[in-house]
């Protein structure tokens, strides 16, 4: 984060009801325009292959198959290693490095890797999709055929790995893990080499690329990126990995290692590669993953009302937690006494069942572990779908309650059913998210009082997506797009992604940069910030921070501040007026 | 999918600096030799994919740096290893005599949960040179301490001609496998409401 023009007022805002938006900018000299940030460049698909100049080298020297072996790991020569008390980075010389030892792929680019190319870019547009258009997205592990010599490896934009401290390699999200064998050992020789020293490596730069890494006992992840995301949100990205693997497995896989340091986890991860492949695309796409929000689907009250109430029932009869869920979104979720969820972890589980075929095709007891709950001991899931997105599940802490579960999912199918809470969820998901073109005008100058948006559903029944009535301009004064987050409610709306933001590049881009403007917000060096103006050739990106609510908003880089910060306050004010149907009330942890 | 999981054997070399750690592994995995010497710094990772009766496992092969201001990284890097492998030269005696401070040494670090039967290889290197006069370690010397140390298997190689090195390595993995233990089955706890409470965080950390 370079320059931004962000404004703090550091001391809490004694007041609980923030000041409309522009008394509070109003104190405030903002530079329009002046220190507008670098915006990356190919910020499209990981996947995707990048110049040929900077790879890897430089930084990882794994020689698997050369026979010119100059430089080995650990004590590189071109790496000045500086150390702080808790903190090391590592600098390292760019790929021009005359020493950078060779992989058989650095000595010449061949014709190969362009076809590559070609198809990967063909391939990446037509998979990727947006907020809303996920489905698009092939689950499943790409590239197994690659491993740590194959410049196309070397060129993707983004990789995961999870490790043992042995440094035998768990999961990798390209190529195949035991043709990486060696560069696991040099990511577990690197942080061992660290380690010894009393020390943790958080961070390593190497030119363009940033290598993050995360000891969480025998287990070791580490993220090898270029995509300019801010180091909080790729670490935030291993924790939720983390978090998977724990909802998977528990955290008793520490006793393995304990009794035995070369205990080799990957066959209790069997199968489950398109639940992390899953999980990595979702970073992309869902706002979730930086919020630590979750997100409502928009529904009628009385409708989630009706939803709520039967699972109320069922909770008192032995269910911890009852949640349906559509797609990733929440349609109603009740919680035993004291037991509530972290957004986290619906988060975690969403994608677990989501991305895991077998769910879709029978109702499904399964074990499965809260880790911000519970992170050492399983529960169980009943999971069954109601229809082709909608799914019910109910924890339990009894591995003997299937039946009883069963008869639990009958009776609420029934209910939902007979008050036509599964065809009001249906078409809500036609209907999509609040939409800026919808946002109520002024008061004063138009005619209608602020419309609900259970009011307008239009007969057209066209999908919300697709309409676009003024082409190209988006809602009002520029405002292209929004996501608020409720504090208290741990709840975000995000609003229908509409023009000019239509591709699934776009909406990237802009998550991308919506996350970093998150980072910026709550980076504790120098903040927290309370709001914050950027203008850059992309957007206008303004965020309000409150105790109570978090507004992110985008608008079009030509846009008035004036106008913008109105307009902000009529989306915070629109969010209030309809807060009944985005937002499910009453599931907070203090109300129960 | 195979019927059989495969495995994954991490394998660490061990022996005074120019013995032939090196070579030896570049001869096993890249069927190559070069005669220029290299000093390895801190430690090199090859891997090396092995048919053994009916299953294909990887060998994660940690060919470690011989000098000694490299021993601090011991424990780090012997963590986990399924299988270490001891090299000396047979024209030098002095590397045959530190065998026994380089299995000790690894005994202490890895702390492997059975060191009596932890596998160890024993390669005598070098066996090529001046067509073997300038030997100095005899095999039965080698041999007899092999045996001392609980019937370390002992192999004698040329990393140069390529003798006995495949040989040598397949004992390497054969052992390796061996030593995997039988696995446990997998039973974390279940949750007890009753008496447990609720273990959320409070709040996100944000």
């Amino acid at each position: 984060m370079s320059s931004s023009d962000s404004n703090s007022s550091s001391v809490d805002d004694p007041n609980p009801n923030p000041k409309p938006l522009d008394n509070q900018l109003e104190t405030l000299n903002l530079e329009q325009g002046s220190d507008s940030i670098i915006i990356q460049n190919e910020d499209d698909e990981e996947g995707r292959q990048q110049d040929q100049g900077s790879s890897l080298n430089g930084s990882l020297n794994v020689n698997s198959d050369n026979h010119e072996q100059d430089d080995r790991i650990g004590l590189v020569r071109n790496v000045v290693w500086r150390r702080t008390n808790s903190e090391m980075e590592v600098d390292v010389n760019g790929p021009s490095s005359p020493s950078s030892s060779g992989y058989a792929g650095e000595r010449g680019s061949s014709g190969v890797s362009e076809d590559d190319e070609i198809q990967e870019v063909a391939k990446d547009s037509a998979l990727h999709g947006g907020f809303d258009s996920q489905a698009a997205w092939l689950p499943g592990k790409r590239h197994v055929d690659e491993d740590d010599a194959s410049i196309s490896w070397r060129k993707r934009k983004k990789h995961f790995f999870i490790l043992s401290h042995s440094g035998k390699p768990i999961y990798s999200r390209y190529g195949d893990e035991h043709k990486l064998a060696g560069f696991s050992a040099t990511l577990q020789a690197i942080i061992s080499f660290v380690e010894n020293g009393g020390d943790r490596v958080k961070l390593v730069r190497a030119g363009k690329h940033q290598v993050v890494f995360l000891v969480k006992g025998p287990i070791y992840l580490v993220c090898i990126s270029c995509t300019e995301e801010p180091y909080e949100s790729l670490r935030g990205q291993l924790e939720l990995i983390y978090g998977q693997m724990i909802l998977i497995l528990t955290k008793s896989v520490n006793r393995c290692f304990e009794k035995n340091p070369k205990f080799d986890m990957t066959p209790l991860l069997g199968g489950t590669d398109v639940v992390f492949s899953s999980l990595i695309h979702s970073f992309s796409w869902n706002p979730a993953t930086f919020l630590h929000a979750y997100t409502c689907l928009p529904l009628a009250y009385g409708t989630r009302q009706a939803a709520g109430a039967i699972l109320h029932d069922v909770a008192d009869s032995g269910v911890l937690f009852a949640i349906l869920m559509c797609k990733h979104k929440v349609v109603s979720l009740v919680g035993a006494q004291k037991a509530s969820l972290h957004p986290d972890d619906m988060l975690l589980l969403s994608n677990f069942i989501m991305s895991s075929e077998s769910f879709r095709t029978s109702e499904s007891f399964s074990p499965i572990c809260l880790p911000r709950y519970n992170p050492m001991a399983f529960l169980y899931a009943y999971v069954h779908y109601l229809d082709v997105d909608t799914y019910l599940m109910l924890l339990t802490t009894s591995s003997d309650a299937f039946y009883h579960l069963k008869d639990c999912r009958i009776r609420i199918e029934m209910v939902l059913l007979k008050s036509n809470v599964l065809s009001e969820v249906q078409r809500s998901m036609l209907d999509g998210e609040m939409h800026v073109e919808d946002l109520p005008g002024d008061p004063l100058s138009r005619f209608g009082s602020a419309s609900h948006l259970g009011e307008h559903q239009e007969p057209t029944d066209s999908p919300g997506r697709f309409r676009e009535p003024f082409a190209g301009i988006g809602g009002p004064a520029g405002l292209w797009h929004f996501i608020y987050r409720s504090i208290y409610l741990e709840q975000y709306v995000s609003s229908e992604f509409s023009a000019p933001i239509n591709s699934p590049h776009q909406q990237k881009r802009l998550y991308r940069a919506y996350q970093k403007i998150y980072a910026s917000m709550h980076d504790n060096g120098n903040g927290p910030h309370k709001t914050q103006f950027r203008r850059d050739e992309n957007y206008v990106l303004l965020c309000w921070v409150t105790p109570d609510f978090e507004l992110y908003a985008a608008f079009d880089p030509l846009a008035d501040k004036g106008l913008a910060i109105k307009t902000c306050n009529r989306v915070c004010q629109w969010v209030k007026d309809v807060e009944n149907e985005i937002f499910l009330l009453g599931a907070s942890p203090f109300s129960w | 999918m195979p019927s059989r999981r495969r495995a994954l054997l991490k394998v660490i070399i061990l022996g005074d600096s120019g013995v032939g750690k090196t070579s030896l592994m570049n001869q096993y995995v890249n069927k190559k030799f070069s005669n220029q010497y290299k000093a390895t710094i801190g430690a090199d990772f090859l891997t090396k994919e092995v048919q053994f009766e009916d299953r294909l496992f990887t060998l994660q092969i940690w060919d470690t740096a011989g000098q000694e201001r490299f021993q601090s990284l011991g424990v780090a890097f012997y963590r986990g290893a399924d299988c270490c492998v001891l090299v000396y030269d047979v024209n030098s005696m002095k590397s045959f005599d530190h065998l026994n401070n380089w299995r000790e040494e690894f005994l202490i670090q890895a702390s492997p949960s059975d060191p009596e039967n932890f596998p160890f290889v024993v390669l005598g290197n070098k066996v090529d040179v001046d067509g073997g006069n300038s030997r100095v370690v005899s095999e039965k010397k080698a041999r007899a301490w092999c045996a001392s140390k609980g019937n370390i298997p002992y192999f004698e190689t040329s990393a140069k001609e390529g003798v006995n090195v495949e040989e040598a390595f397949q004992c390497i993995a054969k052992n390796a496998l061996t030593s995997e233990e039988e696995e446990e089955i997998y039973l974390p706890d279940t949750i007890d409401v009753g008496s447990s409470s609720q273990h959320r965080s409070t709040g996100c950390e944000c």
